[in-house]
């Protein structure tokens, strides 16, 4: 049975959950919005929160994370990995970015185990929050996605008002409802009024991406060398529609070293840089067209060859935050060969 | 050839995390080139190298701690059990600071990574090797790999081409192989000197020349990617299907285990589906960035 709670008493109830989890909420830092440790101060985040210029995704692949250090005494060298990670709550996550790790976990199980990410993401509870005031940038709807439903949250919160409905999604999201204070049973009219929330979230996300035969039309557009070279005129190559985007998970390892003391760690990467494949001899991807469409075609050819999945949920970051509008759906929707049905 | 079976290498995983590599010790260094060098190495846990197992043609991470991690193809053959070995050509930062080391040095090693050659598509075949400079690092375990099974397969040419003939390498091998009977080796070099009386041309050139076979072959060439374009019309101008021509792929490398990101061709990882292709397959790609 879902239940609901008023929301000003979530302040009090992320107090609470801050007693068993590392609490993370919508914050400014800075200026800049992200996803920060609950501290307490207030629940205002509720009134300005769309959704952060940096997605919730850096709680689980930090933009830099230590893998190991080492330092070396007379009997060689040390090695000593970071503490374990501790119990994390995401609060307010949006569908889009909990898909976006749904996604990520695909490269991060194959084959081979990645730590650092699985370890966090199993350590980590998801209580999403309905986006009921989605950008015009958001294309969600069209991967498959609602802006305030998920299957990839523990517990999913609607905004009705002057509270919001409680679902639980998972068994965790379950157990944790349970033990949960502040949690009032909802009626017949609270979970109407939760309908009509998404029903209208819903119409709000106007912008379209035609994902039938997406990956077969990029493979046919592949060698249009003249088209890819169009698109990516205006792109800079800054990084950012990769670097923010919660589906991108690319990353470089290096080493720093501070008198005999040292650390290897990883650090985002975009497929957007020059460097990104340079080899001592030649680099494979120096044009630019030719990195703009290994990162269009990443995400919706090649991650669907391996993972039948689309590395995309929508989330718009790469139109918004782009400094020279380049936007994804329109280059898309632009493919010059079209495949017949 | 995806490499999805890895139950062999999760035994010997450090503390359960696929980043943290082993430690291991240089027991011997060798001048190959002026810019190439051998190591020898065994793990500081001498015990481990009982569980290491490895195939030609697999590759592993090697780090120098405080100044980062590369990759580079083990260079001696699993059939060795002595030996471990991998060759490095001095090109940027790690590869320098390795060169750097003396014997008794302690670096990070993790791996093996990559599928390795085809051995069971090699049985019972005529085989050609077509290698220039430091691409040998990678055939060289194989070759031998190859003679210390040596009735398991038919003929043996090798082709080798260097620079000049201060760049070739491993000339302790390339003195066996010229001895061995069973082999038919060919040294090229694509300028002599006042001492080398050998031939004189680039491996593709000499490779027609040589015109091994295409009858119940299998042709495996590596090297710099120039010759290897360059390999690949000649093979199949000597009759060699797609199916029957084997390279490596070289991509920049990070984390050695599809994750990173970097080293894709289309869909492919190199470190993650290769290094090792056919020709087949490499026709295949959707992507010409190699
Ligand atoms: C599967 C594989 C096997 C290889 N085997 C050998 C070998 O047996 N012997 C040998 O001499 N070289 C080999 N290489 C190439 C070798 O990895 C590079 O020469 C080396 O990474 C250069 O490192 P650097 O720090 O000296 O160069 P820098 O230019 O300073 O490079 C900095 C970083 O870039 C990356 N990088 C740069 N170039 C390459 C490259 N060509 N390939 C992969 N990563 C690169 C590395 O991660 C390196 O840490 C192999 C490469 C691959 C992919
Ligand atoms: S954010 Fe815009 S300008 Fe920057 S790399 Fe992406 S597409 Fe290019
Ligand atoms: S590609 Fe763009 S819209 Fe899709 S998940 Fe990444 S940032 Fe969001
Ligand atoms: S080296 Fe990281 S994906 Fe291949």
């Amino acid at each position: 049975m879902n239940q609901k709670i008023s929301k000003k008493d979530i302040s009090k109830l992320l107090d609470e959950l801050g007693k068993e989890f590392k609490v993370f909420s919508p914050s400014r830092e800075s200026g800049v919005t992200t996803f920060a440790e609950w501290d307490g101060r207030d629940s205002s985040f509720l009134e300005w929160y769309r959704n952060t210029v940096i997605s919730p995704k850096a709680q689980l692949q930090p933009l830099y994370e230590k893998m190991f250090s080492f330092h070396k005494d007379k009997e060689g060298y040390h090695l000593e990995l970071p503490p374990p990670t501790d119990k994390k709550l995401i609060f307010g996550i949006r569908p889009c970015d909990a898909k976006a790790l749904t996604i990520i976990d695909k490269t991060f199980q194959d084959t081979y185990q990645d730590p650092y990410y699985l370890d966090k993401r199993k350590n980590t509870l998801l209580v999403g929050l309905g986006c009921t005031n989605p950008y015009d940038s958001c294309f969600c709807t069209s991967l498959g996605l609602s802006p305030t439903q998920s299957s990839d949250v523990d517990l999913m919160l609607t905004d009705i008002g002057d509270e919001f409905l409680i679902e639980a999604v998972t068994d965790r999201g379950m157990k944790l409802i349970k033990k949960t204070s502040y949690l009032k049973e909802v009626t017949k009219t609270d979970e109407a009024k939760a309908e009509e929330a998404r029903r209208q979230a819903s119409s709000k996300v106007t912008r379209r991406l035609d994902t039938k035969d997406l990956a077969k039309r990029l493979l046919s557009s592949f060698d249009d060398q003249d088209f890819w070279e169009k698109v990516s005129n205006k792109c800079i190559s800054c990084g950012i529609c990769t670097l923010l985007c919660p589906t991108c998970y690319c990353f470089d390892i290096s080493d720093e070293l501070v008198k005999k003391e040292g650390s290897r760690f990883r650090s985002g990467d975009s497929c957007a840089f020059p460097v990104y494949t340079k080899m001592p001899m030649e680099n494979p991807r120096l044009e630019k067209w030719r990195r703009v469409r290994q990162k269009v075609c990443h995400k919706y050819e090649f991650y669907p060859m391996s993972f039948e999945v689309i590395a995309c949920s929508g989330c718009g970051r790469c139109i918004r935050l782009c400094p020279v509008n380049w936007d994804i759906t329109q280059i898309l929707a632009s493919l010059p060969v079209k495949v017949k049905a | 050839m995806p490499v999805s079976d890895i139950s062999y290498r999760k035994r010997f995983l450090t503390k359960d995390n696929v980043y943290l590599p082993h430690l291991v010790i240089i027991e011997k260094i060798i001048d190959e080139t002026p810019d190439t060098r051998t190591f020898h190495f065994n793990f500081k846990d001498k015990g481990l190298r009982e569980e290491f197992p490895f195939k030609s043609g697999q590759f592993g991470e090697y780090s120098i701690f405080g100044i980062g991690e590369a990759p580079f193809c083990i260079s001696s053959s699993p059939t060795r059990y002595d030996r471990l070995e991998f060759t490095v050509r001095r090109v940027g930062s790690l590869t320098n600071a390795l060169h750097r080391l003396s014997v008794g040095a302690e670096i990070g090693f993790r791996g093996p990574y990559g599928n390795g050659f085809p051995l069971d598509l090699l049985e019972d075949k005529n085989l050609v090797f077509v290698a220039g400079g430091i691409g040998l690092a990678p055939l060289r375990s194989l070759i031998w790999n190859v003679i210390d099974n040596r009735d398991k397969y038919k003929n043996i040419d090798i082709i080798y081409g260097a620079r000049s003939p201060a760049d070739l390498c491993f000339k302790y091998d390339l003195k066996n192989w010229d001895k061995d009977k069973s082999i038919n080796m060919v040294t090229t070099v694509d300028k002599g000197d006042k001492t080398w009386k050998g031939r004189v041309g680039f491996v593709p050139q000499v490779l027609e020349e040589v015109a091994p076979s295409a009858d119940s072959a299998v042709a495996i060439a590596c090297g710099p990617s120039i010759m290897i374009r360059f390999t690949f019309p000649v093979l199949a101008k000597l009759g060699f299907t797609p199916e029957q021509m084997i390279t490596t792929l070289e991509k920049r490398m990070k984390c050695g285990i599809g994750k990173c990101g970097r080293c894709n061709i289309g869909n492919l990882y190199v470190c993650r589906d290769g290094p090792v292709f056919t020709y087949a397959q490499i026709k295949d790609f959707i992507s010409d960035e190699y």
